[in-house]
């Protein structure tokens, strides 16, 4: 027994071909009683929703990944399927809403087609009629409920009009639906070629018979005249209705064409970039602000004793770590969507096909390599929309080379060691050069990986790329605000639980055992004591025991166990490195910015008991090479586990890419020393 | 023997039929590429590969290694 068969619920689900107004129908019914959320450019898992209760109707929402049929061919479009038949939890849909985009209804028609053919309840939604209305063209819809055996409603999603029609003639035979479970859903003979060809022969018909031509005075004459040539009204009729928009052919010669195309990705790319640093800058300081403050007010206020370390340090410092970099990802999100929504994105990904089919990625790994700028695991799971499973494994492979957002800390630490004060300009440029440098590798590596054919990715598949290219809309800043959020909120959920654990467990490490130590506390004040024990808390930690096992591995490197206790730290999230740092080297100093006094502390820190300093342009270098191409983050490695089904490539990605950070970055630190720099 | 992956830019032509044997072809089928439709090719990408076809009311980007099974004489 299904949980919603038992209650009054009615579960409804939403399908549609991709691109046919079916995320902002869901919206719509939906409001902001989300449940579960989508990837802006990938619908990739399926989400549930109440109806909104303005519209009377007690009924559970889901939307699922776009489909063209009932035969799926990528992972999305499999889950889409899936859980249209049996929902894991809630069973077989009462009712299935289908969004059909009546610009182009013998397509559409095709996926109702069969979803009616495997015994659902279906109701049809015609969206975008406003655009067969500038045809000339418009739909009888009643003509075709009569045809198509099921009930189709003109909405439009945006002003809501149409979808009180609807949803009242769902509201009286919703007691029918219920008591409709007895059919159970087939899959009938889907596979033949021959029953795709009749299907379309039928809608064919179907189109013909339902779509007419809206009579303006001027045109009357002409109207009458093909009347009495029928074979000719049917034919204009025809070309009528296949044609397509002429404004989005004009701007597709320019955004496709072969030197301003390119300019015009290079640009928008470029925008993107910049827009997730320099905009997400601010906000991310504030925020990392706020939560310092956060911290130190509450070892105020519930005393430096374990249980305040514990909130402080460890829950708080924890939610800091998730919270900081939400603006990347909201910022990344709203870019994101504003070239999906406008339609740019399937261009962007045509672009590119070209390219990345030669390194055996497709033109599809687009979308998911963007994320991958703001977090690799957003981006594992938009790898989904790839059909081929060997371009999918390729993708996913490389996605943590990619510079995220949680490494942007470490590197703004680094420069602004390496670049102080009046420079800061070239650390900027530096770090334009960094993200190049990784996408560059990342590609190089997809390169390499494809040409050792079958050693590290053993699938082989069909390479395709078949996209639809919408037409261009200007985009509606409420959907794109929307799913911003929704991508926000499951970035958290997501990622959230896994990076706040693991802080915690790194708070314990770097804490315990000594966790009220000795200090000599002649002469200085009471804040100068706390950093002194704070320092000398971790320096006598499980952390430090372990950093001291290491100190061999961390030596070539020019580095220490100090350093090494931090990258150990990162393995939480990259950006721990940086806070690590902060209580490792002894920051005492309370003028001035954090920064500045790390960085203080950074130049005078020595190796052992040398005079020989620990921190050279050589062994920081050294560092940033090392954070390009260590895969140090362990969530990215539980979801690539669960988006490629084996440990195989999560494993083989550990291992090939913190082996890579450390022998580029001995050879480099070697290399620059050799050179004669300190 | 012509295929879509030859045409011209803004040559319109009707679908003759569709190669089964290759491993695209059952989706391009059900995309909507059936004998007897009509196309049109309407823009190439930078590299002059994909193609963009215009397809009942729509515009498609395939790759020309897939326009191949779709044969129009």
């Amino acid at each position: 027994m299904t949980p919603n068969s038992s209650s009054g619920n009615l579960f409804i689900t939403l399908v549609g071909s991709p691109n046919s107004g079916k995320t902002t129908l869901f919206n719509y019914l939906s409001g902001k009683n989300y449940k579960t959320v989508n990837y802006p450019g990938a619908t990739v898992s399926s989400a549930l929703a109440n109806l909104q209760r303005k519209f009377n109707l007690k009924a559970l929402l889901m939307d699922s990944p776009g489909i063209i049929s009932l035969n799926p061919e990528s992972t999305d479009e499999k889950i889409a399927v899936n859980s249209l038949f049996n929902h894991p939890k809630l069973g077989k849909p009462d009712l299935v809403i289908i969004t059909v985009d009546t610009s182009q209804l013998s397509r559409h028609l095709y996926l109702v087609k069969q979803i009616v053919n495997a015994n659902f309840n279906v109701i049809v939604a015609l969206t975008m009629s406003d655009i067969l209305n500038q045809k000339g063209l418009d739909i009888d819809e009643d003509k075709l409920s009569k045809i198509i055996h099921c009930k189709a409603f003109k909405v439009d999603s945006r002003s809501g009009k149409g979808v009180e029609k609807l949803l009242n003639y769902v509201n009286n035979i919703k007691d029918k639906l219920k008591d409709n479970h007895l059919v159970s859903p087939k899959l009938s003979d889907l596979n033949t070629t021959e029953e795709v060809l009749r299907i379309y022969n039928e809608l064919e018909l179907v189109e013909e018979q339902t779509i007419f031509e809206l009579n303006e005075n001027k045109n009357i004459d002409l109207t009458e005249a093909n009347k009495q040539l029928n074979l000719i009204t049917n034919n204009t009729l025809k070309s009528k209705c296949n044609q397509i928009d002429a404004r989005t052919t004009k701007i597709d010669k320019i955004l496709l064409h072969k030197t301003w195309g390119l300019l015009f990705f290079f640009l928008i790319m470029s925008f993107t970039f910049t827009s997730i640093f320099w905009f997400a800058q601010p906000i991310m300081d504030f925020i990392s602000f706020i939560f310092q403050v956060l911290s130190t007010e509450t070892l105020i206020l519930v005393g430096n004793n374990w249980f305040g370390m514990f909130i402080a340090n460890g829950i708080i410092s924890g939610v800091g770590s998730v919270v900081v970099f939400i603006p990347q990802i909201l910022i990344l999100f709203l870019i994101l969507g504003f070239l999906e929504d406008s339609g740019y994105l399937a261009r962007g990904a045509m672009l590119i096909d070209r390219p990345l089919s030669k390194i055996g990625l497709n033109g599809k790994s687009f979308v998911p390599m963007l994320s991958g700028f703001a977090c690799a695991i957003p981006a594992m799971m938009a790898a989904r929309t790839i059909p081929n499973r060997r371009e999918r494994m390729l993708t996913i492979f490389i996605l943590p080379m990619l510079s995220c957002s949680a490494r942007l800390p470490v590197y703004t630490l680094l420069l602004a060691f390496l670049f102080p004060g009046d420079k800061a300009w070239i650390a900027g440029l530096v770090l334009a050069s960094i993200y190049l440098f990784s996408t560059v590798s990342s590609v190089l590596i997809a390169a390499i990986i494809n040409k050792l054919n079958n050693k590290i990715i053993k699938d082989e598949d069909n390479s395709s790329f078949i996209l639809e290219l919408p037409a261009y809309r200007k985009p509606k800043l409420k959907v794109v605000t929307i799913n911003m959020l929704h991508s926000g909120k499951l970035y958290i959920k997501k990622a959230g639980p896994i990076i706040l654990v693991l802080s915690i467990f790194i708070w314990f490490f770097t804490t315990f055992p000594n966790i009220d130590p000795q200090v000599n506390e002649n002469n200085i004040t009471q804040e100068q004591v706390d950093q002194l024990k704070n320092s000398e808390r971790l320096a006598t930690s499980y952390a430090a025991d372990l950093g001291k096992l290491i100190q061999p591995i961390m030596a070539p490197l020019g580095l220490d166990w100090r350093v090494g206790v931090s990258l150990i730290a990162a393995f939480a999230a990259r950006e721990v490195f940086v806070s690590s740092m902060v209580l490792i080297f002894k920051v005492t100093d309370s003028h001035g910015s954090l920064i500045d006094s790390m960085i203080g502390a950074m130049r005078n820190a020595k190796i052992g008991n040398t005079e020989q300093k620990l921190f050279t342009p050589s062994s920081i270098i050294g560092i940033i090479i090392f954070f390009m191409f260590a895969l140090q983050c362990l969530a990215t490695v539980a979801v690539s586990r669960k988006e490629t089904g084996s440990w195989r490539i999560p494993i083989l990605q550990l291992l090939i890419f913190s082996t890579l950070a450390y022998v580029l970055s001995f050879i480099t630190v070697s290399g620059l020393r050799f050179l004669g720099m300190s | 023997m012509k295929t879509a992956a030859e045409l011209k830019s803004g040559e319109k032509v009707i679908i003759n039929n569709v190669n089964m044997q290759h491993p695209s072809a059952k989706r391009l089928l059900e995309v909507g590429f059936t004998p007897g439709q009509e196309i049109e090719l309407v823009n190439k990408s930078v590299f002059n590969d994909p193609i963009a076809i215009s397809l009942r009311g729509t515009v498609i980007a395939l790759r020309k290694s897939d326009a191949d099974c779709i044969i129009i004489s």
